[in-house]
């Protein structure tokens, strides 16, 4: 004890920083990580009781009686760790294992800017949206190179699909984005979830503080839709999942991938993604750590505090609509999922970008007090 | 120290990868180069603090023009050995806009020094965000400018298209308008039918 | 505020690192057995006839340039979005002369028929 003691006072206030902001950052990481892992059991679970199934009830905490079946996506972890990795003969090796990490590294690295509570974030970045822009940006390398590398028909198509859907998806989610920030006024994402509770939209209502109401979601309630949906086929969602298409193109972009490699690629940045756009729902449109009941109730009261668990609860409805949504839709043919993005999304958030701008130049609503 | 440290660290990767882009065989190879050399491009803006320039080289180059690149290099079946068979003809060529870029450079950093003191750090940004100030300067001072890129963008616009919109004959599209308009009277006639009776 | 910007080359370093180590780990604890059918492509049970690097249809580039050009219209609009307060109605307007112009391109797509997937 008294040696580590000695040892963390040597590193010295840098190196102390270092370390601590390391910790913090793996442990964000894991419990990521972890997230998906019990995404995966989530997913199964609930589109199960949707299809009147049970879902996975068998794997159990080292056999504990309670809890049957949670702890089956860590035997699927384990399960793929132990499969072999094939690498086609015919495929670009080097690229072949360098997609997953591409896919990987900017799901992940994402959350770096993800405000948890009113005094946790990793990186108060000032262009925190604009990074979180570039950055799901990247994640179209991973598909390509996938697709790619592997020689195969399947993979091949299966990439160019989901490059063009992507592509047109983020533009809308990029225009969606713009009309949060002509309400925020800042990239950083902390400001902007403050901007949702004191900011503009307090100047509106009679009370200082108006909850749930003050909002982003109240003006901007088509940028959410718009944005949550475009995050959808962002991810390769159903029903925007014609990239993979079992149906047709068997597994797309990742057909020739298995193990460990499959985990990486596939997996693991999915679901991440997933996760992370609900995320960003909730801190850009539902105000993140922000308690729905400030203002209508006692401020001293736990309900009506900021906390972490606000933003998990509304992390966990958008979640559970991704679930929802694949156990209901049926997949969209590909020239309807080029239609919706380019002719009903990027129309709609150009035209509450306008609706915003005449909104700003009449002082409505929040921007009372911009000019 | 640290910020000396990553500058160097960048800049050779960043060397490497551009040597990449130039001397590596498979198309597809020398592309992923290039987007490393944008990544740490963007790196080194970010160290001096271009914080929005940064990124956004990072959105537009490696999100965007990169994808298009890879698009034609991966999908275009470029045949390499036929490429380097006009190696030779077309090396003079190259040579002379690579000496000629080079010159533009040397002029321009040794000579000119485009009014910006480079023995000296360059002046301390104001404080508060980066991307905030930029908005300030384009939409006021340079409304002008940015209105001409607006231009600019509409004619890459319509140029796309007319360089590769083609359109296939007798093609038969969905026509979601017509179908969501359409009338039972148009799709269905009812007949009336006189009954007949067995005799 | 490059210090802001440490965690992130940290967290890029990190997830990295762990993405190697499930790779090298997947090689490590899974088994090596190898054998033609199984590292030829998948193909649903033919022998692979062609060579599977096909062209594409140039809608695929016409998609990819359309996407450059708006990407860079969002480009545009984030500083312009962030700095409002400080631009006021003359700014909003300049905003609104840009967005007409690109308007302009949009609706010359659309009725070109680019956006169109067939």
């Amino acid at each position: 004890m008294n040696t580590l003691i000695h040892w963390w006072n040597l590193l010295g206030a840098d190196g102390q920083h270092l370390v601590v902001m390391t910790a913090q950052i793996v442990a964000v990481m894991m419990s990521v990580i972890v997230s998906v892992a019990m995404m995966t059991y989530a997913e199964r679970k609930v589109i199960g009781f949707i299809q009147v199934r049970i879902g996975p009830n068998q794997v159990r905490i080292f056999g504990l009686p309670f809890l049957k079946g949670l702890a089956q996506p860590f035997a699927d972890v384990i399960k793929l760790l132990l499969k072999e990795v094939i690498v086609p003969a015919e495929s670009d090796k080097f690229l072949f294992l360098l997609a997953p990490l591409i896919a990987l590294v900017p799901a992940l690295a994402t959350w770096a800017v993800v405000p948890f509570s009113p005094d946790f974030v990793l990186a108060k970045l000032d262009a925190g949206l604009l990074y979180i822009l570039a950055l799901t940006s990247l994640g179209v390398y991973g598909i390509i190179l996938a697709g790619w590398a592997a020689n195969s028909k399947y993979a091949l198509l299966g990439a160019m699909r989901s490059a063009a859907q992507i592509v047109a998806y983020e533009i809308a989610m990029g225009f969606a984005l713009v009309g949060v920030l002509m309400a925020a006024g800042s990239l950083n994402l902390t400001e902007i979830v403050r901007a949702q509770s004191h900011g503009y939209a307090s100047y509106v209502y009679p009370w200082q503080a108006a909850g749930f109401l003050s909002w982003n979601w109240f003006w901007l309630f088509p940028l959410m839709v718009v944005y949550f949906i475009a995050g959808i086929a962002e991810t390769n969602r159903a029903p925007f999942d014609v990239a993979e298409g079992e149906s047709e193109i068997v597994a797309g972009f990742h057909v020739e991938y298995s193990g460990a490699t499959f985990a990486t690629l596939f997996a693991l940045p999915e679901y991440a993604n997933m996760i992370l756009v609900a995320t960003l729902a909730s801190v850009l449109f539902l105000g993140g750590w922000q308690s729905p009941f400030e203002g209508y109730l006692a401020a001293d009261l736990p309900l009506a505090s900021p906390s972490f668990l606000w933003l998990f609860l509304k992390i966990l409805c958008f979640l559970f609509c991704f679930l929802w949504f694949r156990a209901t839709f049926p997949r969209y043919r590909y020239d309807q999922i080029m239609r919706l993005g380019w002719k009903v999304f990027i129309p709609i958030t150009l035209i509450w970008i306008g609706v915003e701008c005449v909104m700003v130049w009449f002082k409505v609503g929040p921007w009372a007090r911009v000019l | 120290m640290l910020t000396t440290i990553l500058f160097y660290v960048f800049s050779a990767v960043l060397v490497g990868a551009a040597l990449g882009v130039v001397l590596s065989r498979n198309p597809v190879h020398a592309a992923l180069c290039l987007v490393l050399a944008f990544f740490n491009s963007a790196a080194l803006w970010l160290l001096l603090e271009a914080e929005f320039l940064g990124i956004v080289l990072v959105l537009v180059y490696v999100g965007a023009v990169m994808v298009l690149f890879l698009f034609v290099v991966m999908m275009l079946d470029i045949n390499v050995a036929q490429l380097r068979e006009g190696f030779t003809r077309y090396a003079p060529l190259g040579a002379m806009v690579a000496l000629l870029m080079i010159g533009e450079i040397v002029y321009a950093v040794w000579f000119r020094q485009l009014g910006v003191n480079l023995a000296g750090s360059a002046p301390a940004l104001a404080p508060g965000s980066n991307t905030a100030a930029l908005g300030e300067l384009l939409y006021s001072k340079y409304m002008l400018p940015s209105e001409l890129a607006s231009v600019v963008l509409l004619v890459a616009i319509v140029a796309a298209i007319v360089l590769t919109l083609r359109r296939r004959p007798n093609l038969k599209q969905q026509d979601i308008n017509a179908q969501v308009a359409v009338r039972s009277i148009d799709r269905v006639r009812i007949m009336k039918v006189d009954s007949v009776t067995r005799s | 505020m490059l210090a802001n910007y440490l965690p992130v080359l940290i967290f890029l370093l990190v997830a990295g690192g762990f993405g190697g180590l499930l790779i090298v780990l997947g090689f490590v604890l899974g088994p090596r057995k190898p054998d033609s059918e199984k590292l030829s492509p998948y193909e649903c049970g033919f022998e692979a006839f062609e060579d599977s690097r096909i062209k594409f249809d140039v809608r695929y580039y016409l998609v990819a340039i359309l996407f450059i050009l708006f990407d860079l219209e969002i480009a545009f609009l984030f500083p312009w979005a962030v700095s409002l307060h400080a631009i006021g109605r003359p700014g909003i307007l300049s905003m609104v002369v840009f967005l007409t112009i690109l308007l302009v391109g949009f609706i010359y797509e659309w009725k070109k028929g680019a956006l169109e997937w067939d």
